[in-house]
């Protein structure tokens, strides 16, 4: 299939339609219809973008969707998938926040929206654990993972705030493990002199 | 007016949220807490229709944010504003992939950030578990918990059974 601006908006569509419960399930999704039907891209590529999605903010469904897009065909290609993996869940929720307030009035509704909301929580520590098991592995990363979850907890601190908090303590680090390097570099060239 | 707040509010989550999945709740609660475009409740509802809807619920709930707060037009910025910073550092990043992936700061930026997203959602979800989970909510948690330890499952699978328990309970009478 070519791939134009058109086939690509369609393709992730579909993709788009068929992503239930949350953004993880697009590398399979897309691993079928990109490289599997279409063979437009390979799968390291694919797992790679997957990767670079999520080390970029925002949605990672979006991020990747576009990152791919744009491996397919350029700027009109990070649109067209781009606007093809956000329309459907565009429409459906116009659709239905119209309806909102009165669905949620219903009792039988009501009960269902409990129990998804439990449903919800399960899947927020799930999340929670996933991300705790890629990013917890150090000193450094335990103490930035407590006061951030203090701040954010106890001391209402917007979120916005604490992102570019630890932006700038990751350059930060980074800047200081080079000046300690380039420390031990001296004392090194002094033990040699 | 209220349009251009709803471009700031989303355009800054679209460009904060790190981690993906739920990693946009923290700001949306915020925005509950602070702005009153909606309240935490309405929230929670709308999180748990985005779970069953298609698409990456941070879309779902930045249409629905925006559509409460200024109707279709509202829905529509806000989902442009969400995803328009990924559309722009995409850009920026594919064509200078090879140095992005090496670069040091870079790495150790997102290095910094993995822990903070992680503890984000974390403050959320100990925040929603606080205010609104009674025992019977506490006890299908539990119940959860102990089935992903079993085996891990597509999140629907979770999201059906807890609806089923939520009706069940309901007609039993156990909701008020």
């Amino acid at each position: 299939m070519e791939k134009t601006f058109y086939s690509i908006f369609k393709t992730f569509f579909k993709v788009g339609t068929l992503l239930l419960g949350g953004g993880y399930v697009i590398l399979p999704l897309l691993q079928s219809e990109l490289v599997d039907k279409k063979d437009w891209i390979d799968n390291e590529e694919l797992c790679e973008f997957y990767a670079l999605g999520q080390s970029v903010p925002g949605v990672i469904a979006v991020n990747m969707s576009a990152f791919v897009g744009y491996k397919l065909l350029g700027i009109r290609g990070a649109i067209a998938a781009m606007g093809g993996i956000v329309m459907p869940s565009f429409i459906a929720i116009v659709i239905i926040a119209r309806m909102l307030d009165e669905i949620v009035g219903l009792k039988f509704i009501q009960y269902i929206f409990w129990g998804v909301g439990i449903g919800v929580l399960m899947l927020i520590f799930l999340a929670v654990k996933e991300m705790w098991m890629k990013s917890i592995v150090d000193r450094y990363s335990s103490w930035v993972f407590f006061f951030a979850f203090i701040l954010s907890a106890c001391c209402k601190v917007s979120p916005g705030i604490l992102i570019v908090a630890a932006i700038f303590l990751g350059i930060f680090r980074e800047s200081k493990r080079r000046v300690d390097a380039v420390k031990i570099e001296d004392n090194n060239e002094e033990e040699c002199l | 007016m209220i349009l251009s707040q709803l471009f700031f509010e989303f355009f800054h989550i679209g460009l904060l949220s790190f981690g993906g999945g739920y990693a946009t709740l923290p700001f949306l609660y915020h925005i509950a807490e602070f702005k009153h475009w909606y309240t935490a409740k309405q929230l929670t509802d709308m999180i748990a229709v985005s779970s069953i809807t298609p698409g990456p619920v941070g879309i779902n709930v930045a249409t629905f944010a925006g559509f409460k707060t200024a109707g279709i037009l509202g829905s529509l910025v806000a989902t442009t504003s969400i995803v328009l910073p990924s559309f722009i550092l995409v850009l920026i990043i594919s064509r200078l992939l090879e140095q992005f992936k090496q670069n040091k700061y870079v790495r150790s930026i997102i290095y910094t950030l993995k822990p903070t997203g992680c503890a984000l959602l974390a403050a959320v979800g100990v925040d929603m578990f606080v205010n609104n989970t009674n025992v019977l909510g506490m006890f299908l948690l539990l119940v959860l918990f102990v089935l992903s330890l079993i085996e891990k499952r597509d999140p629907l699978f979770y999201l059906g059974i807890s609806a089923v328990v939520g009706i069940l309970a309901g007609l039993l009478g156990f909701l008020g």
